[in-house]
């Protein structure tokens, strides 16, 4: 598997903290802190991450990594952590439903064509296998 | 010249009126929206699962439009993000080897690392240029105040869109929208998420942040949100009741997609438009307009 983020990179973070108070999730919900996170994914203390329900706060909005003094990746971050909490056993019910639609459609919503019809707007394929082709590629992949 | 449309899965069918006012938007620009049947899924709601399985969903997309010989436009901003970082991770060699590889298992081209990735937004603003759109302008929005709502992706992560509009002052399409003569607010909250993406994981969280949004949009007195992206719009207008149950407040905010306000100024029909599909509707705006 190619590594998406470097731990590396994580020794450059000083916890300023910075990420945490743009964020506007932690504005709302004090426990989750996107520096503790990076903290704990800097020291290797994964189990820890992966026992929150934090992961699956953060929204993808991208504002800590526009703000990090450091450069550091943020989001990118804490969304490949979601891939190891997935591998890891602790997917979300959400996310099961979706690989599911996913794996059957080839897309996240499945496609309405009578809807579309209505509206005057051409038919749309309703079904592709690209991702459960790929999803078959990443097999064996470690 | 031709680009090829990326809608992605959520405009389809969740966001028609988008679709509509894009397509005949652009008709009438003369950009020539090519549908490419072979494209799939972005690989954003697979990044959660599996980020190089994403990747490679992203850099099969890229790779087909590249054969074609297109740049890409879009109207998700969420899918825009993702093959704009796509193309980013792709600008190493090695990472490219490996994705091409697969793509050749999946009987897909290689990819060269060619093609542009443009939210039609963006396209509008950088390539088409204001003042050839401003000289389409055929009826005045003037009498109009809108608050934008730009979406997370629309310019963020910044080193993958190439920094082209300010994440915490966005103006491009402020800017868009002006030249047809209508108003933009500035107000408190325009770079705020709308949360949709965790509405699955954090529901709570998710209401919440959208109705900052809503409450000081509403507060404001604009006659509309506009926005730019299908997801934002499932979280501020098909949301917006069920938001305001949750808060204790009644909202009653239209949202227009940008396409629907640039067309409406070029004297395009509340048809061609898709107005009929506003869930909040756009009276107020015939009021004034008095049309
Ligand atoms: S802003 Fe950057 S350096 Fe500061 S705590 Fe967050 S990740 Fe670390
Ligand atoms: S990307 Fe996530 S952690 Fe970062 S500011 Fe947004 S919600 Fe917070």
């Amino acid at each position: 598997m190619y590594k998406f983020f470097d731990r590396e990179k994580l020794k450059y973070c000083y916890q300023c903290g910075r990420c945490s108070s743009g964020c506007d999730i932690n504005r709302i919900d004090r426990s989750f802190q996107p520096h503790r996170l990076l903290h704990l994914i800097g020291m290797g203390a994964f189990d820890k991450v992966l026992k929150s329900d934090s992961l699956w706060k953060c929204t993808t909005c991208f504002t800590c990594s526009e703000r990090c003094p450091q450069g550091i990746r943020v989001t990118e971050i804490l969304w490949i952590a979601r891939t190891i909490a997935v591998k890891a056993g602790r997917i979300p019910e959400l996310l099961v439903t979706q690989k599911d639609i996913l794996l059957r459609t080839g897309r996240l919503i499945p496609m309405d064509n009578k809807k579309r019809e209505k509206a005057g707007l051409a038919a749309i394929q309703e079904e592709s296998s690209v991702v459960a082709e790929i999803f078959e590629i990443m097999e064996g992949e470690k | 010249m031709q680009y090829a449309f990326y809608i992605g899965c959520a405009a389809p069918v969740k966001a028609l009126k988008y679709e509509i006012s894009t397509r005949n938007l652009a008709k009438s620009l003369g950009i020539e929206l090519v549908d490419i049947p072979e494209f799939s899924c972005c690989g954003f709601p697979v990044k959660s699962m599996d980020s190089f399985a994403a990747l490679l969903m992203a850099a099969r997309n890229l790779a087909i439009a590249e054969e074609k010989g297109m740049d890409i436009i879009g109207i998700c901003t969420g899918c825009m993000a993702i093959l704009s970082e796509a193309k980013e991770y792709l600008e190493d060699d090695n990472l490219r080897n490996r994705v091409n590889e697969k793509l050749k298992a999946l009987g897909v081209k290689e990819y060269a690392g060619k093609v542009k990735v443009k939210h039609f937004a963006r396209f509008l603003y950088e390539d088409y240029r204001l003042d050839r759109i401003k000289g389409k302008v055929a009826a005045s929005l003037a009498p109009l105040k809108f608050g934008i709502h730009y979406g997370c992706h629309y310019m963020k992560p910044t080193h993958a869109h190439g920094c082209f509009d300010d994440p915490s002052t966005p103006s491009t399409i402020d800017d868009l929208i002006n030249i047809t003569g209508a108003k933009t607010i500035n107000y408190p909250n325009k770079s705020l998420c709308c949360g949709l993406t965790i509405m699955g994981t954090a529901e709570d969280l998710s209401f919440k942040l959208a109705a900052e949004k809503l409450e000081c949009l509403s507060s404001r007195g604009v006659d509309a949100m506009v926005l730019a992206c299908p997801s934002c719009c499932i979280a501020y207008e098909n949301n917006q009741r069920l938001i305001g149950k949750r808060v204790g407040k009644e909202f009653n905010l239209p949202v227009f997609y940008f396409t629907q306000v640039i067309g409406l100024a070029m004297g395009l029909s509340e048809e061609d438009l898709g107005f009929e599909f506003n869930r909040v509707k756009a009276d107020r705006i015939r009021e004034k307009l008095r049309y």
